[in-house]
């Protein structure tokens, strides 16, 4: 059968990106950093495809140049944040009653705390370095993952084929792990890919408020916070980044779809 | 024939994309004139459905390949979507089998029904509620001024399938389909809303459209009936000629397929395969790989069409030679004797159990006891059969969570073997005793292979190791009639039936003792339930394995088991072995519960008994004996006030009530005095 054109679309995308963190400096027209002092704040242009900015760096270089701090911060981080959400919320939906009832206050007390605000103060405590972006963002979307795992585990865990194991006498863990988990895969995928393209946004607004990446590093957001004082003029500046920060979240999203038609159910061809 | 309101001829419906079409309906043709009721009979994927949502104008995602259908001689398909809105409120209503998914769960009961009410026939608020209460009232809802206030979810199934109908009559249709109306229901349950539909149509005037894959309920309510096989009309005609005189082997399999109460066999009939893949239909007569009578012309030319009689009609080449009678399938055998002085293996006695409900009002939490068994006592000897029977609600359930240790049971002991059970118990235990669930699609993880599945437990329980493992499986496989071929299958990729036969491989797979079947054909179709039932029979030769039989149809619970115990709010009331339970001394609920099971004999078996209301809420169990809420028999005060005796009649059997055996024996074995009218529903009991 052949392949549907949007999973196509999104391996392609896939690809793409992976290229980009793996090649990004060596396609690159100039080194991220390098001065034209003669072309500051150019238009899009032959020579600057996408312009330059007020030192006259090259806005392409620089984006190809941030894609892989920015992309590999958003990857690592998202998958923080579901490799820690995934257990608890298994935990909690499956065994339930008391066990949950904490875990899920925990939770809920670190939801409580904004985003960005409980973001920054991890980082600020913890010294602005990209592994603390890293560590910080994943406890942000460590409630977030889990109680979106919870929610479904609670409702696998009544279903008879966890019964089932129960009364055979299974271990919690080869249910947990065995049982529970192929089935709450799915979720996790869509759940990993909607939390890269937060992550970059996160990453981004660290960046804005001076507490994440710091400069000379092309990350993209730093590069929207540098721009924006250049808006009226240089508009593009802001705009390229936004856009490759747009259409690395819309692709992912493709990807995260094409991935969870990938591991949804077996044999799950539905006829009507 | 009078102009018939609703025309079908030449009916084709497909499903799917342009290079793949599966075409679930092949020319259908049949016609309902005004007031009549239709069945259309046929098992899952008959393409029943479809035609039902073809007439409805909203098929979703199929597409109407030729054919017509005329209702009041205005083409459906032709219709504009407007018009086709304003045909289903009016003209064409529909009740699904599922009640609470046709109910907003965020509507008070009142509010739903007067909704239709306001946005078909255009009346106040005021008088739309009105118009609802006499509706509710119509469809013998108790209260309906109280009831109109309150959500779906807090209705019991039958209530809710009532407001479901009062909605479909709120427009005054001229025409009701109705999908497998009652069978998520009870047995009790569904003769109370198969009355109900009788009465209403005959008191309204409505034509149904009655869909259903049970001959037995389609007999109670039809005048003529179709029988669908994998979306080809097979036979129609009148509702006796059809199933006094079937003429196509198809039907004749169906009947023979469904247990009667009647006629014990040792086999049931079951139809051998399974629907045919409708993409890759068989040459010849699409029945013909399945048909006991096949021949060889059978799979070469298409069978026309022939009418055997006025009005009859049958596609079969051989509709005139098929023999009258229904064949037994074998000899009756008769009934195993249970040898005297059997040690029981399962012993469970006094068993109490209690879920807790908290109420909050506020900050002031209240927590209340739910009893679900209240004190029961049963004893299962090696290599037999005990059923349960019991409405929903009776407590059957958490018998078998707590035998297999899913539960734990709050008093009272169990015994297996000689050795007290609790919910924490060995492994090595727990092989001796498995369960088989009663919902096919839950009870396996849809990720894991049929292999996986079934090899678990040999892993587990450390049967087989290596290679051995592989060859068990397909031992089982086998043993389940499913064959090698399986083993790399996932679950969605099994119809029903084929997935309760993995569930039953995987339970014989821990080589256990003994073998809890919760209500294991209840969600199934009834050809494929006969098949079910004769390979859980063979395995238990073949194994020796007891069986503890969960369920609410006492045909099925005839054929398959030794002795019965009868729960009710989670006290057994009766308790003997089966042939005797089903003559008469009985409890009055055994009595009601034999009284409603649907039967396609045309013989009656005497009174008709209906039993009023639902079970009670057991939070508040009934003081005296708990049956007395509903019970047709009831005597007075005495029933209100004193738990009953337990009355001994013969060996074995037991009944738990206030009325001495020869007076029971005299009230059951009454004829019948009162017409076949149905009681209409109401809060107090009606007879005697």
């Amino acid at each position: 059968m052949a392949m549907p054109k949007q999973s196509r679309g999104a391996l392609l995308f896939l690809l793409t990106v992976i290229l980009l963190i793996a090649l990004g400096p060596w396609i690159a027209p100039y080194p991220a950093t390098e001065f034209h002092s003669r072309h500051i704040l150019e238009g899009p242009g032959t020579t600057y495809l996408l312009g330059t900015d007020e030192f006259g760096r090259d806005v392409l270089s620089r984006i190809l140049w941030g894609a892989r701090p920015t992309l590999l911060l958003a990857l690592a981080s998202a998958g923080l944040g579901v490799l820690l959400g995934t257990p608890t919320g298994l935990i909690a939906g499956y065994f339930g009653g008391r066990l949950d009832e904490i875990l899920m206050r925990v939770m809920d007390v670190l939801m409580s705390f904004p985003a960005l605000i409980l973001a920054m103060l991890i980082v600020v405590m913890m010294g602005p370095n990209p592994v603390n972006v890293v560590l910080a963002i994943g406890v942000v979307f460590w409630p977030r993952s889990a109680r979106l795992v919870r929610s479904v585990s609670q409702d696998l865990a009544r279903r008879e084929f966890i019964e089932a194991a129960k009364a055979r006498g299974e271990a919690h863990v080869f249910i947990l792990g065995r049982e529970l988990l192929p089935n709450v895969l799915s979720i996790l995928v869509v759940d990993f890919t909607l939390r890269v393209a937060a992550a970059i946004l996160l990453t981004a607004s660290l960046s804005y408020l001076g507490v994440g990446v710091v400069p000379p590093t092309p990350a993209w957001g730093l590069m929207v916070r540098d721009g924006q004082q250049f808006l009226q003029n240089a508009p593009w500046l802001v705009l390229f980044p936004c856009l490759a920060i747009a259409l690395v979240s819309v692709g992912t999203v493709l990807v995260g779809d094409y991935l969870r038609r990938r591991v949804a159910v077996p044999g799950g061809e539905r006829i009507a | 024939m009078t102009q018939p309101l609703l025309d079908i001829a030449g009916l084709a419906v497909s499903y799917g994309t342009t290079n793949r079409r599966v075409p679930a309906v092949r020319n259908v043709s049949f016609a309902i004139a005004p007031g009549e009721a239709y069945g259309l009979i046929g098992e899952s994927g008959s393409g029943k459905t479809t035609i039902a949502f073809a007439v409805m104008g909203h098929l979703n995602g199929g597409r109407v390949d030729a054919g017509r259908i005329l209702f009041r001689d205005r083409d459906i398909l032709a219709l504009s979507p407007q018009e086709l809105a304003s045909l289903r409120g009016r003209s064409i209503a529909m009740v699904y089998q599922d009640p609470l998914s046709s109910l907003n769960p965020t509507l008070r009961v009142g509010e739903q029904v007067a909704e239709g009410i306001r946005h078909h026939r255009g009346l106040s608020h005021r008088a739309a509620a009105a118009e609802a209460a006499s509706l509710l009232d119509q469809v013998h809802l108790p209260d309906p001024a109280r009831l109109m206030l309150r959500y779906p979810h807090e209705l019991s199934g039958g209530q809710q399938q009532r407001v479901v109908i009062a909605m479909a009559l709120a427009c005054r249709p001229q025409l009701l389909i109705m999908d497998e109306p009652t069978t998520g229901l009870d047995v009790t349950t569904e003769a109370v809303i198969l009355d109900l539909v009788a009465e209403l149509r005959s008191a309204l005037g409505v034509a149904i459209l009655f869909i259903s894959h049970n001959l037995g309920v389609v007999r109670r309510v039809c005048d003529r009936i179709g029988v669908l096989y994998a979306g080809e009309l097979m036979e129609e005609g009148r509702t006796e000629k059809v199933l006094q005189r079937p003429r196509h082997p198809y039907t004749r399999s169906l009947l023979r397929s469904i247990p009667e109460i009647g006629r014990r066999s040792e086999r049931l009939a079951s139809i051998a395969g399974s629907l045919p893949d409708l993409t890759s239909l068989p040459s010849g007569c699409i029945f013909h790989p399945r048909c006991p009578e096949a021949r060889d012309i059978c799979a070469s030319a298409a069978p026309p069409v022939e009418e055997v009689e006025p009005g009859h009609i049958s596609r079969c080449h051989f509709a005139r030679d098929l023999p009258d009678a229904l064949a037994e399938d074998t000899a009756s055998a008769s009934m195993k004797d249970l040898p005297e002085g059997r040690k029981p293996l399962l012993r469970v006695v006094d068993l109490e159990m209690h879920y807790v409900r908290s109420r909050r009002f506020g900050p002031f939490g209240r927590t209340i006891r739910v009893p679900a068994l209240s004190g029961v006592g049963i004893e299962v000897a090696a290599g037999e059969t005990l059923a349960i029977v019991g409405e929903s609600g009776s407590g059957k359930s958490t018998l078998a969570r707590c035998i297999v240790g899913l539960a734990a049971p709050t008093g009272g002991s169990i015994e297996f073997e000689g050795t007290p059970l609790t919910a924490t118990r060995p492994r090595a235990t727990r092989r001796d005793i498995q369960i088989i669930f009663q919902n096919p699609e839950a009870a396996l993880n849809p990720f894991h292979t049929v292999a996986e599945i079934i090899a678990r437990p040999l892993r587990l329980y450390g049967l087989r190791e290596g290679p051995a493992i592989r060859q068990r499986v397909i031992e089982l496989l086998d043993a389940v009639k499913l064959g090698e071929r399986f083993s790399t299958h996932y679950p969605r990729e099994l119809s029903g039936g084929e997935k309760q036969r993995v569930s039953i491989a995987r339970a014989f797979a821990a080589e256990p003792r003994l073998v809890i079947c919760d209500e294991p054909t209840s969600a199934l179709d009834i050809s494929v339930q006969a098949a079910l039932l004769n390979e859980l029979k063979e395995l238990q030769r073949r194994y020796g394995t007891s069986y503890l039989f969960i369920s609410h149809d006492l045909s099925v619970v005839r054929h398959i088991a030794e002795r019965v115990a009868v729960m009710y709010l989670g006290l057994i009331l009766e308790t003997g072995p089966t042939a005797e339970v089903f003559q008469p001394p009985h409890h009055p609920y055994t009595e009601a519960l034999i009284s409603a099971v649907p039967t396609v004999s045309p013989v009656d078996r005497g009174p008709v008994l209906r039993l009023q209301g639902s079970v009670p809420d057991p939070a508040n169990p009934p003081a005296g004996c708990v049956f007395h809420t509903r019970c047709p028999r009831k005597l007075g005060r005495v029933c209100e006030t004193d738990a009953p005796p337990w009355r001994h009649t013969s060996a074995g059997r037991a009944y738990a009530c206030h009325i001495p055996p020869e007076d029971l024996l005299a009230l059951q074995q009454q004829p019948t005095t009162e017409t076949d009218r149905p009681l209409p529903e109401m809060e107090e009991p009606h007879e005697r």
